[in-house]
């Protein structure tokens, strides 16, 4: 008797939970429709004196645990020049592996900030809550094979398993465009990019489609490391603009880091890197504005000098791509992630 | 309730006539107090949590309702059953919670039938039967479920002996270019029925055929208790519904015909047969045999907390050691188990949502992999919830219904 009571309790407070947050759906938005009183996150982070920071470890290239434990690659490199840029300290950065949950982890603020390549879309920056202040890196999703396989386009691929990190727009894109063919797949999910490739090499999956960056990088090392031929189809799947996410609605931590990852870019175009950036002796004054020189404060929450401690610590765009992603067979040549003035995207607005 | 009514004759002897008597200085009013405070308490903290959670939504300006719903799902999914990716949200969970049955369904008859083995197995007088089955129990209970299905998915399919689908190896069938078994390691091929002829004119049949057993059945009940001739009923319906569907199957022409396993030209998909992911498989087998080393347990307990007469008794009428068990022993020690063995079946369905580390596509994955896709959490994870919920409480309805069937009746 007693335990039917607490079953039927349980059920009512399941039904009660599903009601109560459908019929709230319209009722509260009118009334605190986004009026923050709370403190922004820039002066949470300062107080706390430590950057949160979202990554993954998983993918080479882009944020994995080396073997002394510690994260390094292109992502990590960021979330270090935010703390370098806001806190003025790259090393004050707590590292947080998410999974496929990523999105949930800035939502309820437990990240700062998320470095986990991470593409912009519409619907995330709209419905989930989200916004992507800077683009690290100008991706396209791409299909690999293996080197002695038959498939040489992704019209060979009737009825071919394919392997694919699940909640990705990887995901829906590969669904999107082998849908537009007439080109039906059998998908191979798994969540992370570790077991992914676990499934590969043991042909589970004929296919591996992800961001092209991601899998020139793994042909690359995994290629050096002795492991068979790759393929990657010249067929590219979609635009991905990698980057920076956080939460919606936090105007002066969106300003904030926006320009602190700008400076990368900035800096990259004047020819400033960690070699030079404290020897500058010049007199461009776009350049003095952007070291803090000139007492030049654009209001934007930071310290003045914060581009010399991003650049010093860190270094700037290239640098940090050339250490990571170009070391794991990633070249810059040709693709989109060059400066503006070189053919590519990279384009930081007017220091001033 | 037995509690409250010894409270009220306590209570109602200590102050016969209510004389002095104040509300202040009766202790249940403090007990009555005490629950309606605790009553509030939670009800306010569940207040509280849900405020914050709709302010922090709102702040966020993430939806709170259930329109994502309704919305195409747009993302392929690997046990699909025939999914069309058009189609909203909720079949997409609907597809999760079925393969999430087909797991915990398929791993209940599997656990059951290989714990109550080797349970038996392990009270054996045969040294080396009884000592490999406490082997089987002490191993199998200590390590993780988790690890047990990861070891089905990579040592003994994907890492393990069989080959990549496009080379699957084929098992034929003596005298005959068809295969009954085709094994990889991403999928298992099986035979199948194919529907061929009258088949509606069979099925009614075969009902018309299962009737005519129960009423054999109940014939034969009334018959043995009337004049004591032994009842015989399993040997004499299931004989008659053996024969006589038989019977139908040559006289409509043979209605089904196997469907023997085989490969597309290009050998990436199954043509015909039945196809299971080696996905499925790693789970519904790994869990299997995990319950069943509880399970073992159990009906180890059950028989030995059974009286030693009973045994002793069951031989002396010189019945065969299969009649002590059938007929004295499990009896009665099924009435011990079924309390137990529900409590396994509820894990073991509860278990069935680590299958997001092999990638089957379960309940607990997809709803993952619709978060990813911009389903929002919140109501994602309390979808899933409810869905966990009513699987368990039908799973334990079920079994309490068997239980109360099986139990010792006040004559």
């Amino acid at each position: 008797m007693r335990s039917n009571r607490v079953k039927l309790f349980a059920v009512l407070a399941c039904v009660l939970g599903l009601v109560a947050v459908a019929c709230s759906s319209d009722s509260g938005n009118d009334t605190d429709d986004n009026q923050q009183d709370t403190a922004s996150l820039l002066d949470e982070v300062r107080d706390r004196d430590q950057l949160i920071c979202g990554t993954r470890d998983d993918l080479t290239g882009f944020a994995q645990k080396n073997s002394e434990g510690e994260f390094e690659g292109f992502d990590v490199e960021f979330c270090k020049v935010i703390a370098a840029g806001i806190l003025g300290d790259a090393t004050k950065v707590e590292f947080k592996a998410l999974g496929p949950e990523r999105f949930t982890s800035v939502q309820a603020g437990e990240v700062d900030i998320l470095f986990r390549n991470a593409t912009a879309t519409a619907s995330r920056d709209g419905r989930e809550g989200l916004a992507f202040p800077f683009t690290t890196v100008y991706d396209g999703q791409r299909m690999m094979v293996s080197g002695d396989s038959d498939i040489t386009s992704l019209d060979d691929m009737d009825g071919a398993s394919i392997c694919v990190v699940q909640g990705t727009t990887t995901e829906l894109n590969l669904n999107a465009v082998l849908g537009a063919r007439g080109i039906s797949f059998n998908p191979v999910l798994y969540s992370s990019h570790t077991e992914l490739r676990e499934a590969y090499q043991a042909g589970l999956c004929e296919g591996y489609t992800a961001d092209g960056s991601a899998l020139f990088v793994y042909k690359f090392t995994s290629e050096q490391a002795g492991g068979p031929q790759q393929r990657i189809l010249d067929e590219v799947m979609s635009k991905e603009p990698l980057g920076a996410v956080i939460a919606d609605g936090d105007s002066k931590w969106e300003q904030a880091v926006t320009w602190v990852m700008r400076a990368t870019i900035q800096a990259w175009e004047f020819g400033l890197d960690s070699t030079n950036i404290n020897s500058y002796s010049g007199n461009d004054v776009n350049i003095l504005n952007f070291l803090g020189r000139n007492d030049f404060d654009p209001g934007l929450g930071l310290d003045r000098d914060f581009a010399i401690n991003v650049v010093d610590q860190v270094g700037n765009y290239k640098e940090i791509y050339d250490r990571t992603l170009g070391a794991t067979g990633l070249i810059m040549e040709g693709s989109y992630n060059r400066l503006w003035s070189d053919g590519g995207l990279h384009y930081a607005p007017p220091y001033r | 309730m037995s509690t409250t009514s010894r409270d009220d004759l306590r209570s109602s002897n200590l102050n016969p006539s209510s004389q002095g008597f104040t509300l202040w200085s009766d202790a249940r009013t403090y007990r009555v107090a005490g629950q309606v405070i605790g009553v509030a308490l939670v009800i306010l903290l569940i207040w509280r949590l849900t405020n914050n959670l709709f302010s922090n939504l709102d702040r966020l300006n993430i939806s709170r309702n259930f329109d994502f719903l309704t919305q195409p799902t747009n993302f392929a999914i690997a046990e699909n059953w025939g999914f069309d990716t058009s189609l909203p949200r909720w079949r997409m969970l609907l597809i999760g919670l079925q393969n999430t049955i087909l797991a915990a369904g398929g791993g209940i008859v599997l656990a059951t039938i290989l714990g109550t083995i080797v349970g038996i197995a392990r009270l054996s007088s045969n040294w080396l039967v009884s000592k490999i089955s406490t082997f089987y129990v002490e191993t199998l209970r200590n390590i993780p479920p988790l690890v047990v299905i990861i070891f089905f998915s990579i040592a003994v399919f994907s890492s393990g002996p069989f080959p990549v689908f496009r080379e699957a190896t084929e098992l034929k069938l003596p005298f005959s270019d068809s295969n009954w078994l085709i094994l990889s390691n991403s999928r298992i091929g099986f035979p199948s029925f194919s529907a061929e002829r009258n088949i509606s004119a069979f099925w009614l049949l075969f009902a018309m055929t299962f009737l005519f057993a129960a009423c054999m059945w109940a014939w034969r009940t009334v018959k043995s208790s009337k004049t004591g001739v032994p009842h015989r009923r399993v040997q004499w319906s299931l004989g008659v519904f053996v024969v006589l569907l038989v019977l139908w199957f040559f006289l409509l022409n043979g209605p089904y015909d196997w469907s023997w396993p085989s490969r597309t030209e290009n050998g990436r998909r199954l043509a015909s047969g039945f196809g299971t992911s080696a996905a499925y498989l790693s789970v519904t087998l790994a869990i299997a045999i995990y319950t069943a080393s509880h399970i073992a347990e159990i009906v180890r307990g059950a028989i030995l907390a059974i009286h030693k007469g009973q045994g002793e008794a069951a031989t002396s009428l010189s019945l065969s050691s299969y009649q002590r068990y059938r007929f004295v022993i499990l009896p009665q020690a099924f009435r011990r188990i079924i309390p137990n063995l529900i409590n396994q079946y509820l894990n073991l369905t509860k278990n069935t949502s680590l299958a997001v580390a092999v990638g089957y596509a379960e309940l607990a994955s997809l709803t993952q992999t619709s978060i990813g896709n911009g389903a929002p959490a919140p109501q994602s994870i309390l979808l899933m919830m409810c869905g966990y919920l009513g699987l368990s409480l039908i799973v334990s309805l079920i079994a309490n219904v068997v239980n109360r069937s099986l139990r010792l009746k006040d004559r």
